[in-house]
């Protein structure tokens, strides 16, 4: 113990841990930055990656969703709004379907409980916009997003099939 | 060449010291801008991050865009404010941020006011800075801005006290409170290894006076929001943020100045081309070297808690600093190398 | 009395339970799906399986009589294994497509497959795909998913009488039809939606709409007749989405009628959301506080020289304000019965179904003058049915024929029948007289007549003279047809000395100068003369047209309310929604306009009417039961004209302001009555 406190006293006494800190820190200037230059270059993205929300079609240009409001049942933010009745064929389709995206946690829930793949989180992350009001998506929107993104999308379904 | 600087000498003083005074204002104030920009550049690099990029080329056109910013914003004075020293309060910090530096010798003969009792005027100077800040936290009538002051002052009083100490030492080796003299001062080695705690000792006081990381409680921001300056915005703001930066250059000065030979080469080696180069190139590159390790200690070293900073100024420094100038002036007395004038 | 053990408790039963049944007794749930327990046991479905001690193989409990030592094992491996093979084999050719069905959340198939599904199929082969067939107006089909229970087949046979359905093929290939495409001509063809365990039959007009998670249930009484049939309304924010019969054994049974189940989606169309008042012979919309003065104003100047007529679907409370109101104004002239009925009010017994609902099981003889229960009162023809089928019941009819669900001996006609049986010379007067309990069933459209009133003594000369009366047994059933009729009748909004005749000939002849109708729209608003008209309603109809002032109230969904239906049984219906637009509710715009009329009425909460509500009449502070009426005399003796008595309701399907406001009685209409169907016309040349 004498000799231990000792040893600290004189550790102490020539800042030793203070040193070998700074060494540390010295050393780690010369690394490689850890960081991308954010908007020119970006990082992957995993195909489980929840960003934006998109209503999907079948490759026909019939939509997948059939208003079976199992994603609305799901999301714990409630953000899910949707309205339903035939269509004129008899088919079962919504008449509305909203996202409330500044309630959306993000969670992925509605693609888990959708038994179509309609809705789905694709990996979209910048979708920032000005006003609350353009967070409110409605089917149009949903649906529009679905068609701008339905490479990506599929690949990313493709690529996580073998995980479900 | 010769015909210019008789010319120059030509000036009559007073407009001459005028354009001195200015332009070293103005190196000073670029030194401050890029001395923001190098403290984000190396904490980023210590961080594994970038640091600015963006604006101009490595982002080093980045302290002029943050000026702009500041200067476009809109100056708030609080409601509650007491108007005249809020207003006040920047400009006595940044005014004796400024006039200290007319005692620092920038390179032989390069020096505004020579005068032989230089290190009492820095201390003297130094020690209104606490005005500047009291008036700033008080007279924003808030809680958060007073007690960042008080926590300031407390701070700034407490290491001022120590640092004295210190430079006793150092007066007791020269001989002398003339800037110049302890710059063109000898020592043997021995007596500058046993000089070199007390470097360690005022250096880190030097962050505690300039309220810089580890001890930078007065803006702790996780209890004070914003420390002494909360309420301060645009150029006001602006004025706080010069003051502190040039306070870190100057206390990187003095240091220079005081322990590393200010604008000699390094280690009194007056050998050939070390004495090549300019006595003002090398005292900017010492006090650069400060000025890294300044934004070193930031980039290692957590913030203190109030009562350790405490602890570390009154019941560590102040007695060791104590010790040491008995130690040093006996040391002096039994070598005989006690400067004595009659 | 055999006893058995049913899962090691012992328990003992009457004769002839099944296994079945005396779980439930145990509170020990046996899974099933073509066992029912109101209708015959074909024990098709397999699902209860049971394990019985010293049977080689598991037994269908629904359809195995309890015997003596018994024992009985409901959770033994072995019913599991055997449950889990019959849900494999359901599952064979049921699709899954829960997604898009509408049972989806609220199905017995779904439910137990969750105990005992397998969680994969091992059914390579195709499924079988079934065409979908067509039942009419309310029912969607989806027939792929029928597991052939046959409870919907059973329901029509035995329950709705009308033998619309039926199995076709065998096997893989049966399927479940209407023989003929057509329309189901019942009443209740929405129970089928109901009995259905799976999602092959669903409500059509619901269909795709909602979700049974998404619904608020609000316990309710339903007001298209006057059964008093316990409803929950089911309704997604502001919008009724559907209505389910709740279980009374004394009332509906767990049965609704077509109307009551889907007439709500007329509360939707044409109505009432804000005040108007006539300017410049045109209904304008006006504020609130404009409307309430002008109320106000004209019912002060008009005080006595007012009246008041009382619609079908009002509740109790709103007629007791509105009664206390006219009281206020010192006028006498208040009348409900806006058909033109003209039985006598003084006597409770006189106008109420004083056997019962639940009676009519007891039932030996109905006599039914003057009605068709099978449409004024649908879930009453189901109780007479379910007697004549159980043990046999004589039914006779005076007047037109209806077609109803049992067979009927037609008497005659007109009221000389009736006559003839009151003095003993018609030979059905000995079957009443013989027969242990007989009724007489007259219906309210039997008063509709000018000589109404002595119709209504004839009616109780008859059974008081074939022993329709007796101790221990009043089996004179009044049958009337709106709901709100017995509440105001309880209240005395009813003129002793006159009925709406009386009002009409006052309006007439300037003595009236301003009427009240609250949701009085089935009176001849031409006879009301040059009357101030303020009517106070959910919809624009016949009443609203001729307004001078409309008031906007509330439907029955959107109000907690009052009704005593034709047994005299007070029932409480609670909001489910709120009224559209500026909307208020009855009893409150009553009690705002009785203030500027210089009548305040005493009550501002909705407890102190209902308080003033139990002291105005025995029933409403006796709620949820009957309030028997004591037998006295009634009506008034006097000549009875030979002519046939006229059947009140020609159209079932829309008899109200919400049920003609209703686009799914319009299609009601159009497709079970007129039978006009787009399938139907797709027939045409060679389809003969």
């Amino acid at each position: 113990m004498a000799t231990n406190s000792l040893a600290t006293t004189v550790r102490g006494f020539f800042l030793v841990e203070l040193v070998r800190g700074f060494a540390m820190t010295l050393r780690y200037m010369f690394r490689p930055r850890a960081t991308i230059n954010y908007p020119f270059e970006k990082g992957p993205i995993s195909p489980r990656f929840r960003g934006e929300h998109a209503l999907r079609r079948y490759a026909n240009g019939e939509e997948r969703c059939i208003a079976c409001k199992l994603c609305e049942a799901v999301c714990p933010a409630q953000a899910i709004t949707i309205e339903a009745e035939p269509r004129e064929d008899g088919s079962r389709r919504t008449t509305r379907y909203d996202i409330d995206m500044t309630k959306c946690i993000y969670c992925g829930l509605c693609q888990e409980a959708c038994p179509v793949d309609a809705i789905v989180e694709g990996p979209n992350f910048e979708f920032a916009v000005e006003t609350r009001e353009e967070l409110y998506y409605d089917k149009a929107k949903l649906l529009a997003n679905g068609d701008r993104w339905e490479a990506a999308l599929a690949h990313n379904l493709a690529a996580d099939a073998p995980y479900r | 060449m010769a015909e210019i600087s008789d010319l120059f000498w030509a000036i009559p003083t007073g407009l001459r010291l005028t354009i001195e005074i200015v332009f070293t204002v103005l190196v000073l104030l670029g030194c401050f801008a890029y001395v923001t920009y190098a403290e984000r550049k190396v904490l980023g690099a210590i961080q594994l991050r970038q640091g600015p990029i963006t604006v101009g080329p490595f982002g080093l056109l980045q302290p002029i865009a943050d000026g702009l910013k500041l200067l476009s914003k809109e100056t708030i004075i609080p409601a509650g404010a007491n108007r005249v020293l809020f207003v006040l309060a920047p400009m006595v910090m940044l005014t004796l941020a400024l006039i200290s530096w007319a005692v620092i010798p920038f390179s032989a003969n390069a020096v505004f006011a020579n005068i032989n009792v230089g290190v009492l005027y820095l201390f003297a100077v130094s020690s209104l800075g606490v005005y500047g800040v009291i008036m700033a936290g008080w007279s924003s009538n808030s809680k958060y801005s007073f007690l960042g002051a008080m926590r300031s002052a407390a701070q700034m009083v407490s290491y001022e006290v120590s640092m004295g100490l210190v430079i006793v030492t150092q007066l007791l080796i020269v001989g002398s409170l003339n800037l110049t003299e302890i710059v063109e001062h000898r020592s043997p080695v021995w007596l500058w290894i046993l000089q070199l705690p007390m470097l360690v000792i005022f250096f880190i006081s030097a962050l505690a006076e300039t309220n810089r990381a580890p001890f930078d409680l007065p803006e702790g921001e996780s209890e004070l929001v914003g420390g002494f300056n909360t309420e301060y915005s645009s150029m006001t703001f602006a004025l706080f943020f010069i003051a502190e930066y040039l306070n870190m250059i100057l206390m990187s000065a003095i240091t220079a100045v005081l322990f590393l030979g200010g604008y000699l080469p390094p280690f009194g080696l007056m050998i050939a081309p070390l004495t090549w180069i300019p006595g003002i190139l090398w005292f900017a590159l010492k006090v650069a070297f400060l000025l890294f390790v300044f934004i070193w200690v930031r980039g290692t070293v957590p913030r203190y808690r109030y009562d350790q900073l405490m602890r570390l100024g009154w019941k560590i420094f102040l007695p060791f600093s104590l010790i040491w100038v008995l130690v040093i002036a006996g040391t002096l007395m039994a070598t005989g190398m006690l400067p004595v004038r009659s | 009395m055999p006893k058995l053990k049913i899962d090691n408790v012992e328990i003992e039963v009457e004769a002839g339970t099944s296994i079945l049944q005396a779980a439930e007794q145990l509170g020990v749930e046996v899974p099933r799906f073509c066992y029912h327990e109101r209708m015959s046991v074909p024990a098709n479905c397999r699902m209860c399986l049971v394990e019985l001690k010293g049977s080689p193989k598991p037994v269908a409990s629904c359809a195995m009589p309890c015997g003596d030592n018994m024992e009985v094992f409901t959770d033994s491996d072995l019913t599991r294994k055997a449950r889990k093979g019959v849900m494999e084999m359901l599952l064979i050719n049921h699709p899954l497509d829960c997604p898009i069905c509408d049972q989806g959340g609220e199905c017995d198939l779904q439910d137990q497959a969750l105990g005992y599904g397998f969680d994969r199929g091992r059914f390579a082969e195709n499924k079988r795909a079934v065409q979908d067939k067509y039942m009419g107006p309310l029912i969607k089909t989806i027939m792929t998913r029928c597991i052939h229970c046959t409870r919907c087949i059973r329901f029509c046979d035995e329950i709705a009488g009308v033998s619309a359905l039926g199995a076709m093929g065998r096997s893989e290939h049966m399927e479940i039809g209407t023989y003929i495409e057509a329309a189901i001509g019942s009443e209740l063809s929405g129970n089928l939606a109901d009995v259905c365990p799976v999602g092959a039959l669903t409500h059509k007009p619901y269909a795709y709409t909602a979700r049974p998670w998404e619904l608020r249930k609000t316990d309710s009484i339903d007001v298209m007749d006057a059964v008093g049939s316990n409803i929950r309304v089911d309704a997604r924010g502001a919008e009724v989405m559907r209505v389910l019969p709740r279980l009374n054994e004394d009332v509906n049974e767990e049965w609704l009628a077509d109307k009551s189940r889907w007439a709500v989606d007329g509360l939707t169309k044409r109505r009432l959301d804000r005040p108007f008042a006539r300017k410049d012979g045109k209904l304008q919309p006006v504020s609130w506080s404009d409307a309430v003065a002008l109320a106000g104003a004209k019912l002060k100047q008009a005080g006595a020289k007012s009246a008041a007529i009382v619609g079908d679907l009002v509740d109790a409370e709103s007629i007791l304000a509105l009664k206390d109101l006219m009281t206020g104004l010192g006028s006498s002239k208040l009348e409900c019965r806006q058909s033109g009925e003209k039985f006598d009010p003084s006597q409770r017994a006189g106008w109420l179904f004083n056997p019962t609902i639940a009676g009519l099981e007891q039932a030996d003889v109905v006599l039914i003058v003057g009605s068709n229960p099978r449409w004024e009162a649908p879930l009453i023809d189901a109780r007479l049915r379910k007697r004549e089928r159980a043990l046999g019941l004589k039914v006779a009819v005076i007047g037109p024929k209806p077609n109803l669900t049992y067979p009927v001996e037609h008497l005659g006609t007109g009221a000389d029948v009736l006559q003839a049986i009151a003095d003993g010379t018609h030979p059905f007067a000995q079957v009443l007289k013989s027969a242990q309990r007989p009724v007489l069933l007259l219906g309210s459209g039997a008063t509709e007549r000018d000589d109404g009133l002595a119709v209504h003594a004839l009616a109780r000369r008859a059974a008081e003279a074939n022993g329709v009366v007796k101790d221990g047994w009043n089996g004179f059933a009044f049958l009337h047809r709106a709901a709100a009729r017995v509440g105001a009748l309880e209240l005395g909004f009813a003129q002793r000395d006159g009925d709406l005749e009386t009002l009409y000939r006052g309006c007439e002849s300037g003595e009236i100068e301003l009427v009240y109708l609250l949701g009085a729209d089935e009176i001849d608003t031409s006879r009301l003369g040059r009357a101030f008209v303020i009517y106070q309603g959910h919809h624009g109809d016949v009443g609203a047209h001729r307004a001078d002032l409309i008031l906007a109230g509330a439907a029955w969904t959107e109000k907690h309310g009052t009704y005593v239906n034709t047994e005299g049984r007070a029932q409480l219906a609670r909001q489910a929604s709120f009224p559209p637009g500026e909307a208020r509710e009855d009893w409150k715009i009553l009690r705002a306009v009785s203030e500027p009329a210089g009548a305040t009425l005493p009550y501002d909460t909705l407890g102190a009417v209902r308080k003033r509500l139990s002291l105005q009449a025995a029933c409403f502070a006796n709620v949820d039961r009957v309030t028997p009426a004591s037998w006295a005399s009634f009506g008034r003796d006097g000549a009875v004209a030979a002519t046939p008595f006229v059947l009140p309701i020609d159209n079932y399907y829309m008899t109200d302001p919400v049920s003609r406001a209703s686009p799914t009685m319009a299609a009601c209409v159009r497709e079970i009555l007129e039978g006009d169907t787009e399938e139907a016309k797709k027939k045409t040349g060679t389809h003969g």
